[in-house]
């Protein structure tokens, strides 16, 4: 069905976030823009979540709502991501209201970003170009790092450089991919590629080629093993409100990765695709949950935490089967909204002290009771624990990989189980025990004064421990919006 | 391949390889110049030709998007890095000149040069077997694989962000020859896209040096 309400999801932002660039071109209107900054942000992305929302309706009986010549489409197997981008840059943007205080951007330029920031996010996630696909990585690369470096701290610049370094050469390899393709069938849509294989199918070999290049490509922006060496320095780089809106980049990425390998695969099932893709996502969960629990540093903790999180999903997401891209994009939109949910905690957390170390932290749960109930709702919700929506989404992994796992007889199956089983365990033993080390134990003399952040930073995160709450019970309000490609 | 197409992408892979072995910033920009001007030479003078021969409008376009991407690779981005060095010298005033600063490789000249004969050999060999497998559109792949590995070299063995960049650039460019191939519509968002992150990379590098006044990445992670 022809629509023009992805494109308006696109553009709403956009030029709102023109407008916001605008003020920063023209002194006399900075004063204004003084009043209604933070408002402006919400404003956007208020507008954009109600745009996003009116589209479920269509999507749910059915519909594939689209723009042909832009290759620009949402249906069952997006509208889910879709919702989940915009809603955590709608529940950051109230938490911004409070949070923000200043960085290297003047305000409207910090705006103009954040919301480019979520144009590229729905624009990933729509596109079934695969020049489309390239064009919004590069940007959200250049966006990213920018904001990045926005944080007024000593080690911004040299996170940002790293991470420019990293993702911009992986991005290289996505435009060989694609350039690749584009030169061998003469097309760049995914659906027409699918629909006539014949030249790529002559050239199998250089298919191998190109989907490496993908994986490589955006694993690097993921963050996967072994291209995550940006994460652990951009996340405490970063500030709490950037990394907020950071939660929502594995959605985009992890779907636009998924949607890039899975049509070259149903063209040419070889198994070396299928183990790159299980190889990089089991890596990635092993070394990330090892790497967790020794970190004193919070934020550092959650960049691994988040490499463990990659790992499962496109673990689970490379299996190729119905029930593994329905579990797949059930951990992926629910982890993402969690762990929006543990990084603004966190951020009010360091607002509130000033540091990210845990051992200079304890006993916070007297002063900021609110915050520690969202942080420990969240926490036990991505490590699986009943009856929160984290459960269900492992439960179907833990089914996809049983199933698909059986066909190479039943003791892979249980030893595969037993091993995602411990992995869970370990990463439900040191959210446990941060939460133990930042919000119990004695209040050390420093942090006496300290008290509950305001309302507005509180709130947003309650809202996400209610969706995990409310989710776990009725896991259908997610899963009755994903449905296999 | 064309002998005039084989000849400027050898032309275009030496220059990559200078660029490994320059030591100042100034030259390394230098031959991003002159490694994006041999690769967009050929693919130039084919739409200058095209455009004298048919003087249409379809010509005159295709033309200018070719000039466009050639002038953005050889003259703005390497425009962009030399005015990010030029900053950094107004940030000391005047003090560093970055025609002086001669970077040490990570590595040694003769670990530096073993590597790369060994890289040569290796693609040369790789582009003898898969002469046959590659189709005939793709013939200039080996050459974009050898300007790609001897430009993660650059980027791996320089502790010079700029030069870091400088070597971003040269992958992005060994790409010349595929990118040529794309619908016209997309080459504005293409150059800008890549304008964008040089200027992005610009902007880090100066503000990084701003904070830890120096421009040697190894030492930055010392200072946080």
């Amino acid at each position: 069905m022809y629509s023009l309400l992805p494109l308006l999801t696109l553009i709403v932002p956009f030029y709102i976030g023109i407008l916001c660039l605008f003020t920063h071109i023209s002194w006399f209107l900075e004063s204004f823009f003084k009043k209604i900054e933070k408002a402006s942000l919400i404003f956007a992305t208020t507008i954009t979540l109600l745009i996003a929302v009116s589209m479920v309706p269509d999507v749910l009986a059915g519909q594939t709502l689209e723009i042909p010549h832009l290759s620009l489409r949402v249906d069952l197997t997006n509208i889910a991501g879709v919702l989940g981008v915009v809603l955590i840059f709608f529940l950051t943007s109230i938490y911004n209201v409070k949070a923000e205080k200043g960085g290297r951007l003047k305000p409207s330029l910090y705006n103009f970003f954040v919301l480019l920031f979520l144009v590229c996010m729905l624009g990933l996630l729509y596109s079934h170009d695969l020049f489309g696909v390239f064009l919004f990585v590069e940007l959200t690369i250049g966006v990213s790092i920018i904001l990045v470096a926005h944080a007024p701290n000593r080690i911004s610049p040299e996170a940002a450089f790293k991470y420019l370094i990293i993702t911009a050469f992986s991005a290289l390899f996505v435009l060989l991919g694609v350039l690749t393709i584009f030169v061998l069938t003469g097309n760049s849509n995914i659906l027409a590629i699918v629909e006539n294989p014949d030249h790529l199918l002559e050239n199998s070999r250089l298919l191998l080629m190109v989907v490496a290049c993908f994986v490589v490509g955006l694993g690097a922006d993921i963050g996967l093993v072994p291209f995550h060496g940006w994460a652990p320095d951009v996340f405490p780089a970063s500030t709490p409100i950037v990394n907020g809106f950071f939660c929502a980049e594995p959605i985009a990425f992890i779907l636009a990765l998924y949607k890039l390998v899975h049509p070259f695969y149903i063209i040419y099932d070889s198994p070396m695709i299928l183990w790159l893709m299980v190889g990089v996502g089991l890596a990635s969960m092993i070394f990330g949950v090892l790497m967790a629990y020794p970190q004193a540093d919070f934020m550092r903790m959650m960049a691994y935490i988040s490499i463990e999180g990659f790992g499962h999903m496109v673990f689970t997401l490379g299996l190729f089967t119905p029930l593994s891209f329905v579990a797949g994009q059930l951990y992926l939109v629910n982890g993402a909204l969690m762990k929006t949910g543990i990084i603004l905690s966190l951020g009010s957390v360091f607002i509130t002290s000033g540091t990210y170390n845990m051992g200079s932290l304890g006993g916070l749960v007297k002063k900021m009771d609110k915050t520690a109930l969202v942080y420990i709702i969240c926490a036990l919700s991505l490590t699986g624990i009943p009856p929160l929506s984290g459960f269900y989404a492992k439960w179907l992994i833990f089914n996809a990989v049983y199933d698909f796992l059986l066909s190479y007889g039943v003791i892979a199956s249980v030893l595969a189980l037993i091993s995602l089983i411990i992995i869970s365990m370990v990463s439900f033993v040191y959210l446990v025990r941060s939460f133990h080390r930042i919000f119990l134990g004695l209040l050390p003399e420093n942090l006496k004064n300290a008290c509950e952040v305001h309302w507005t930073m509180w709130l947003p995160t309650l809202v996400l421990a209610a969706i995990a709450i409310l989710v776990g019970i009725q896991p259908n309000l997610i899963l009755g919006m994903i449905r296999s490609p | 391949m064309e002998l005039t197409v084989f000849l400027t992408l050898t032309t275009a892979t030496f220059f990559t390889a200078l660029a490994f072995v320059a030591r100042s910033t100034r030259r390394t920009i230098h031959f991003l110049t002159l490694q994006a001007t041999a690769l967009g030479f050929v693919e130039l003078m084919y739409y200058f030709v095209y455009f004298m021969e048919g003087m249409h409008f379809q010509a005159l376009i295709e033309f200018f998007a070719a000039f466009a991407e050639w002038f953005s690779a050889a003259v703005v981005n390497p425009l962009i890095i030399y005015w990010g060095a030029r900053k950094i010298e107004d940030i000391v005033g005047g003090l560093i000149k970055m025609d002086d600063v001669q970077d040490q490789h990570v590595i040694g000249t003769r670990s530096a040069v073993i590597l790369m004969g060994a890289l040569t050999i290796s693609h040369l060999l790789l582009g003898i077997h898969t002469y046959y497998l590659i189709p005939k559109k793709l013939e200039a792949l080996p050459f974009i694989s050898i300007m790609f590995s001897i430009s993660v070299l650059i980027m791996v063995s320089s502790g010079n962000p700029l030069k870091i960049l400088v070597g971003l650039n040269m992958a992005e460019n060994a790409l010349f020859p595929l990118l040529a191939k794309i619908p016209l519509s997309l080459i504005p968002f293409m150059l800008v896209l890549m304008v964008l992150v040089n200027i992005v990379g610009v902007f880090v590098v100066t503000e990084a040096y701003r904070e830890y006044g120096t421009l040697s990445v190894s030492k930055w992670r010392g200072m946080d």
